[in-house]
């Protein structure tokens, strides 16, 4: 043990209660910290694994040609970063399966599923709702999506078995009174209805899903919809989803059809979970922070009544260097008792919230607290402790080594 | 160079304070401490005596001339360095003891030794029992220091000044703060000390008894010593 760290524990000992209490702030900062950043990406993470099981990865859509193509002299202005504005979109996608055939030589794609996308009117009883029809093939839909897993009445052999029947969301399947078996009437661009019998509901967890989604079988949809074409889009499962941009990016230009990302596509909402995680993490660290002005206050206090141990150990060859370390060690202390006690009540208090019954019905859909257990916060509450604990210690430090030890000697002399 | 010779300081200036207040606190001072001698430092209040007990203790810088301790020269050092030097070679004895109040009187002893790193825990433990049983204090090795009386304070503090073996100790009225016969021990002990172990003891005091009884008087006045006369 180095003679500072000797000393500084000595010193800690002496002024239990004061360093008791900044500890206190330390460990009450760490676990709130800890908790607040397990609620906001709980939820954030539950938002983006519903996503992900109802729309995929990455989404491949209609085909686009630059709008200058075929002419003999290129239009003007024609810059790069108009790219995007100067395209011509052609609906649809006709040769879905020879691009999912190049797509799954891909090592990051996992599944791709063809999908006619298409809105109507759907009626059950006196009930009407405007619905977003997803015609899919069963099975390449099922190895795509987390489908089979969200339905919370019916089965999807029901739907597979059975073309005239569909899976509705079930927000949507609540607002037109709908359950597995009942059946339901939509409304072709043609003007006639057509019935279809519910086969399953499915709660994906995504408000919006839930409350418009209805699935058919792709070909049934293409008859329904009037659509010349099989698909309208394609969508990805990805082994790696965080590298759906770059893919996304590498498939519009190989296959010249609009390519968007989940990141992309869900940006919006991503940002707000984001801005929820900062301001929480903002507001948890003025806590932590107002712990370290505690710490700056107890190591002031206690620097000033041992200005005349800090003149006897410099007498007696104790460096400036040591002076401070032995301040510096008691900071230390209280951050990794602080940062290790916070972490283990931060833990306790976030397996207490995960258990604690909420109805969320809305952007997400979760009947608890919903949490994530990640080491990374801990780190980062442990970083952001000690940097606090250190900013508040140094300073009372570096006063001790600077205190000239004769003034204190030459004053308690006379 | 004699190879006794502990200490010397030559034609040290030093001035105190800023602007107005500014004064001229030693004005020349030069001194030559060889080991196994004692020597008084006496004179008025304010006439620079533990100003040039700091300045020989590397405590504080003069402003001019220069100190040597075993014939190198000390006084312009870095802070680190003049630290290392008071660690090693230099002893202090406070008016006050000054001792750490949280630690024992054994603790106390041993905190020089733990900064000059040359001793393992159990021989530290064992050389400041050692050195509190010279100085009559081997039953309160636990006891903590601020239970012992001021007689006793200051023995343990005589012993941490011991604690290193120095080649210097220098006293600011080492036995101001004790009655008669405490301060006749505390003498007796470290005059006994300096001429067995061949030390060097400077020693501030306002008693004329305690400096008859020293090898050297040091008479100063008015920043300057104005007569040196060694005991006959």
């Amino acid at each position: 043990m180095t003679p500072p760290l000797y000393i500084a524990l000595r010193f800690l000992s002496h002024r239990k209660r004061a360093f008791l209490l900044s500890l206190c702030g330390v460990i009450f900062g760490v676990a709130i910290f800890i908790c607040t950043q397990a609620q906001t990406e709980g939820f954030a993470q539950h938002f983006i694994d519903s996503t992900l099981g109802s729309n995929g990865s990455l989404i491949l859509r209609s085909r686009f040609q630059p709008l200058g193509a075929g002419l003999p002299v290129p239009p003007k202005k024609t810059a790069t970063h108009h790219k995007a504005t100067q395209r011509r979109y052609i609906e649809g996608i006709t040769n879905a399966r020879e691009i999912m055939r190049v797509s799954r030589q891909f090592s990051n794609v996992a599944a791709c599923s063809p999908v006619l996308r298409g809105t109507l009117s759907a009626r059950s009883g006196f009930e009407n709702a405007t619905v977003d029809l997803f015609g899919i093939d069963p099975a390449l839909h099922l190895q795509t999506t987390d489908l089979t897993r969200q339905l919370i009445a019916g089965t999807f052999e029901d739907f597979r078995d059975n073309p005239a029947s569909v899976i509705v969301g079930s927000k949507l399947g609540q607002e037109l009174n709908l359950t597995a078996g009942d059946s339901v009437q939509l409304l072709s661009p043609g003007g006639e209805y057509w019935r279809f019998m519910v086969a399953a509901v499915a709660r994906s967890g995504v408000g919006a899903v839930d409350a418009g989604r209805v699935y058919a079988h792709g070909k049934v949809a293409q008859t329904l919809l009037r659509r010349p074409y099989p698909a309208s889009m394609i969508i990805y499962k990805l082994r790696d989803p965080d590298r759906a941009p770059a893919l996304a990016k590498h498939f519009e230009t190989l296959f010249q059809h609009n390519s968007q990302s989940w990141q992309e596509r869900e940006a919006g909402n991503l940002q707000l979970f984001l801005t929820l995680r900062i301001s929480a993490a903002i507001t948890v660290s003025l806590i932590i922070l107002l712990a370290g002005f505690g710490i700056f206050n107890v190591l002031t206090m206690s620097v000033l009544s041992k200005v005349k141990e800090i003149a006897i150990l410099r007498s007696m060859g104790y460096r400036q260097g040591d002076i401070s370390a032995i301040f510096l060690w008691q900071g230390a202390m209280i951050a990794a008792a602080g940062a290790f006690l916070g972490s283990a009540a931060g833990a306790l208090l976030t397996w207490g919230v995960s258990h604690i019954p909420i109805r969320v019905r809305g952007l997400l859909v979760a009947d608890h607290f919903l949490v994530a257990w990640d080491w990374r916060h801990y780190f980062w509450a442990t970083i952001l402790a000690v940097v606090a604990v250190f900013i508040a210690s140094y300073v009372p430090a570096r006063r001790a080594a600077l205190l000239p030890p004769v003034a204190t000697l030459r004053g308690s002399s006379v | 160079m004699n190879q006794d010779v502990c200490l010397t300081c030559c034609d040290i200036q030093r001035f105190l304070g800023e602007e107005e207040s500014r004064v001229h606190a030693l004005r020349g001072v030069s001194l030559t401490l060889e080991a196994g001698t004692v020597h008084a430092v006496v004179g008025p209040s304010g006439c620079g005596k533990s100003t040039l007990l700091y300045i020989l203790g590397l405590l504080d810088q003069p402003d001019g001339g220069s100190v040597t301790i075993k014939s190198e020269p000390v006084s312009h050092l870095p802070d680190d360095e003049l630290a290392r030097k008071r660690n090693e070679l230099i002893g202090f004895i406070f008016q006050f003891h000054f001792l750490l109040e949280d630690f024992s009187a054994q603790e106390n002893v041993m905190i020089p030794m733990r900064r000059l790193g040359r001793l393992s825990e159990n021989e530290m433990r064992s050389r400041a029992a050692e050195l509190l049983e010279a100085v009559g204090l081997g039953a309160k090795l636990a006891r903590p220091s601020r239970h012992l009386s001021g007689g006793e304070q200051q023995r343990v503090a005589i012993a941490r000044a011991l604690a290193n073996d120095p080649d210097v100790i220098l006293a600011d009225e080492p036995t101001g703060n004790l009655d008669m016969e405490n301060s006749q021990r505390a003498f007796d002990l470290l005059q006994r000390i300096v001429q067995e172990r061949g030390k060097a003891l400077l020693l501030v005091t306002h008693n004329p008894q305690m400096a008859n009884l020293c090898d050297w008087i040091h008479e100063m006045e008015d920043g300057q010593i104005v007569n040196a006369r060694q005991r006959v």
